[in-house]
C-alpha cells in the first residue's frame, strides 16, 4: 500500500517525458545499412549518436528510393501516421529521381509535388519538415574543380523551400564544399573505396563515387547537425551537450 | 514424369547428399583480450571506435566474438583485475584468444599500467600456457602503431621494444602471430603524414558534439580507422592460414 502511494505520488511529480522523434526519409545515401554493405555507411548511421535522450532517430531511408517510389510503396504512410506534434521530418531525395533511365525516375514536375505533400501533410500533423538538398556525388572537372551533379532537382528542393517557407539545408552545396576542399584524390577516402582483397564484403575491391565510408558518412551528419544549429530549429537544444575535459 | 514415391527417395538422397558437402562447423569463440586500440566503446564516445568492434561484423553465424579488451590496460593491469580469470574460466577448446597489449605496459609515465619488458613477456607466456591448457588457441598480435612521422615524412616505429617481446614469445611458443605493428606501419605510411589524420580521433573544435573543444590524438582510432586495422587482422588470420580464416564472410 504505501508502495502504491508512492507510485501515485511519483506519477505527478515526475514529468512525462515527451520523446520528439526525428524521422529521416530518403535514399541509399541517408540509409541504414545492412552488416554485409559495411563499410558502405549511409549519413543517418552516425546521425543517431549525437542527440540527448529526449530524441529518438527514425531512419526510414531506402536504397534506390526516389520520392515517388518511397510513396508508391507506402513508406511514407506509416511515418505520416505516427507522427506527433513537434516531430521532426528529414527530407532528402533527388539521386533516383533524377536519372530519366532509373525505374524510380520522377519528373521534376512530380517531384516537386512529392516534396509539397511531405511538407503539407508533416505539417498537418503539427510536425517539423526540413528540406534538404540531395548530397553531392564525387566527380571533378580536369581542373580539379568539383562538378554540381544534381542540378536541377536541388534547384527544385530550394523552390519548394522557398515557397512554402521550409527550414532548408543546402547538403549538395555544403557537401561540395566538403569535397573540394578534400580535392580530387583525398575525397575518395570520403566514399567507399575499398581495394581487391581489402574487404571480405568487396573482394573484388570498389569504386563508388555516391555512397559513403564511415569517415565521408560522420562528415556528412555533422554538415546536417551543424545546419541545424544554424537555422535555429529547437532539435538544435536536444544535440547532445558534453562536457569535454581540457588536455592537460 | 517423376512418382511421388521415387520423387520422395531422390529428396532423401539429395538431403544426405547435402549433409556430407555442407561442412558441419563447430561454434567457435574469439576472446580478445588487449586495450583501449581494441576495446568495444558507448556510442557516447562516438566517432572514437576500437578496431575490436568492425572486426566483428566480418565472420559468419559459427563465431561469436567476446571482446574484453578495456582502455588503458596492461598485461598487469589486466590481470591483477581479474579480467584475464574471468576469461580463462570461460574458455572452451577450440576458442581463439586474440592478444594485443603493448600501449600501456610499455608507458613509464604511467605508473600505474607500467610492466616492465620481462615482465611483459612473463605475462604473454602465462595467457598462452593457461589457455593451451583449455585446448583454446592463442593468436599473438604485436601493438597497432601510433601515428608518429619524422621531418621527411616517414612513419616511425613507436612500439621498438615491446612488439620485439611479442615476436620473439610467438616463436618461442609456436604461436601464430599478426605483426599489427608492422601492417599498421605501412598503413600509415601508404596514407601519409597529413591524410593519416583521418584515421584517428582528430576533430576540429566545434565539428563534433561529442568532442566540443576538439580533439588531436595519435594513438586512437575512429570509425573508418578502426575498420582499416580490422581489415589488416582479417588478413593477417588469412595469410597465417588458421581454420578460422573459413569463417570469415565470404561473397556468394
Amino acid at each position: 500500500m504505501p508502495f502504491a502511494i508512492l507510485f501515485l505520488i511519483m506519477s505527478f511529480v515526475l514529468p512525462e517525458k515527451q520523446e520528439t522523434t526525428v524521422y529521416l526519409i530518403g535514399d541509399s545515401t541517408m540509409a541504414d545499412k545492412e552488416v554485409k554493405a559495411y563499410p558502405e555507411t549511409g549519413w543517418g548511421m552516425p546521425f543517431h549518436y549525437f542527440f540527448d535522450s529526449t530524441v529518438a532517430v527514425d531512419n526510414r531511408a531506402k536504397n534506390g528510393r526516389s520520392t515517388r517510389t518511397f510513396i508508391e510503396e507506402g513508406r511514407w504512410k506509416p511515418v505520416v501516421e505516427n507522427l506527433k506534434e513537434g516531430d521532426y521530418v528529414l527530407i532528402q531525395f533527388g539521386h533516383n529521381d533524377e536519372v530519366p533511365t532509373k525505374k524510380s525516375y520522377t519528373t521534376p514536375q512530380q517531384f516537386t509535388a512529392n516534396l509539397v505533400k511531405f511538407v503539407t501533410e508533416s505539417r498537418n500533423k503539427k510536425a517539423v519538415p526540413v528540406l534538404i538538398t540531395p548530397v553531392a556525388r564525387r566527380k571533378f572537372d580536369s581542373s580539379g574543380k568539383i562538378e554540381e551533379t544534381h542540378a536541377i532537382y536541388t534547384q527544385l528542393v530550394k523552390d519548394v523551400a522557398a515557397k512554402y517557407k521550409v527550414p532548408l539545408i543546402d547538403l549538395d552545396k555544403k557537401s561540395q564544399e566538403l569535397l573540394q576542399q578534400f580535392g580530387p584524390d583525398d575525397s575518395k577516402y570520403l566514399y567507399n573505396y575499398l581495394a581487391p582483397g581489402e574487404n571480405p564484403h568487396y573482394p573484388e575491391g570498389h569504386k563508388d563515387d555516391t555512397h559513403f565510408s564511415e569517415l565521408g558518412a560522420r562528415k556528412m551528419a555533422e554538415i546536417v547537425l551543424s545546419e541545424i544549429k544554424n537555422l535555429n530549429l529547437d532539435l538544435a537544444q536536444h544535440i547532445r551537450v558534453v562536457h569535454q575535459k581540457e588536455k592537460k | 514424369m517423376i512418382k511421388p514415391g521415387l520423387k520422395k527417395a531422390l529428396f532423401v538422397c539429395l538431403l544426405g547428399l547435402v549433409a556430407f558437402t555442407l561442412p558441419i562447423r563447430k561454434h567457435t569463440t574469439i576472446w580478445m583480450i588487449g586495450d583501449s586500440t581494441m576495446c568495444q566503446y558507448d556510442s557516447s564516445r562516438f566517432p572514437l571506435t576500437g578496431w575490436g568492434m568492425p572486426f566483428a561484423e566480418y565472420f559468419d553465424s559459427s563465431v561469436t566474438i567476446k571482446n574484453e579488451a578495456r582502455g588503458g590496460r596492461s598485461t598487469r593491469t589486466f590481470i591483477g583485475e581479474n579480467r584475464w580469470q574471468k576469461v580463462a574460466d570461460n574458455l572452451s577448446a577450440g576458442d581463439y584468444v586474440f592478444i594485443q597489449f603493448g600501449h600501456n605496459d610499455e608507458a613509464k609515465n604511467y605508473p600505474d599500467r607500467y610492466t616492465p619488458p620481462e615482465d611483459y613477456r612473463k605475462n604473454l607466456m602465462k595467457f598462452i600456457t593457461q589457455l593451451r591448457e583449455k585446448k583454446a588457441l592463442p593468436v599473438l598480435i604485436t601493438p597497432v602503431s601510433r601515428r608518429k612521422f619524422d621531418s621527411s615524412g616517414n612513419a616511425i616505429e613507436t612500439h621498438e621494444v615491446y612488439s620485439k617481446i611479442v615476436r620473439e614469445v610467438a616463436a618461442q611458443m609456436n604461436v601464430p602471430l599478426i605483426d599489427l605493428d608492422a601492417m599498421s606501419l605501412k598503413l600509415l605510411q601508404r596514407f601519409g603524414e597529413k591524410n593519416s589524420t583521418l584515421l584517428f580521433m582528430q576533430l576540429l573544435p566545434g565539428e563534433n558534439p561529442d568532442y566540443p573543444l576538439g580533439i588531436h590524438d595519435n594513438t586512437h582510432f575512429n570509425a573508418y580507422g578502426a575498420r582499416h586495422i580490422a581489415e589488416l587482422i582479417l588478413q593477417g588470420i588469412n595469410d597465417l592460414h588458421l581454420e578460422l580464416s573459413d569463417r570469415i564472410f565470404k561473397k556468394s
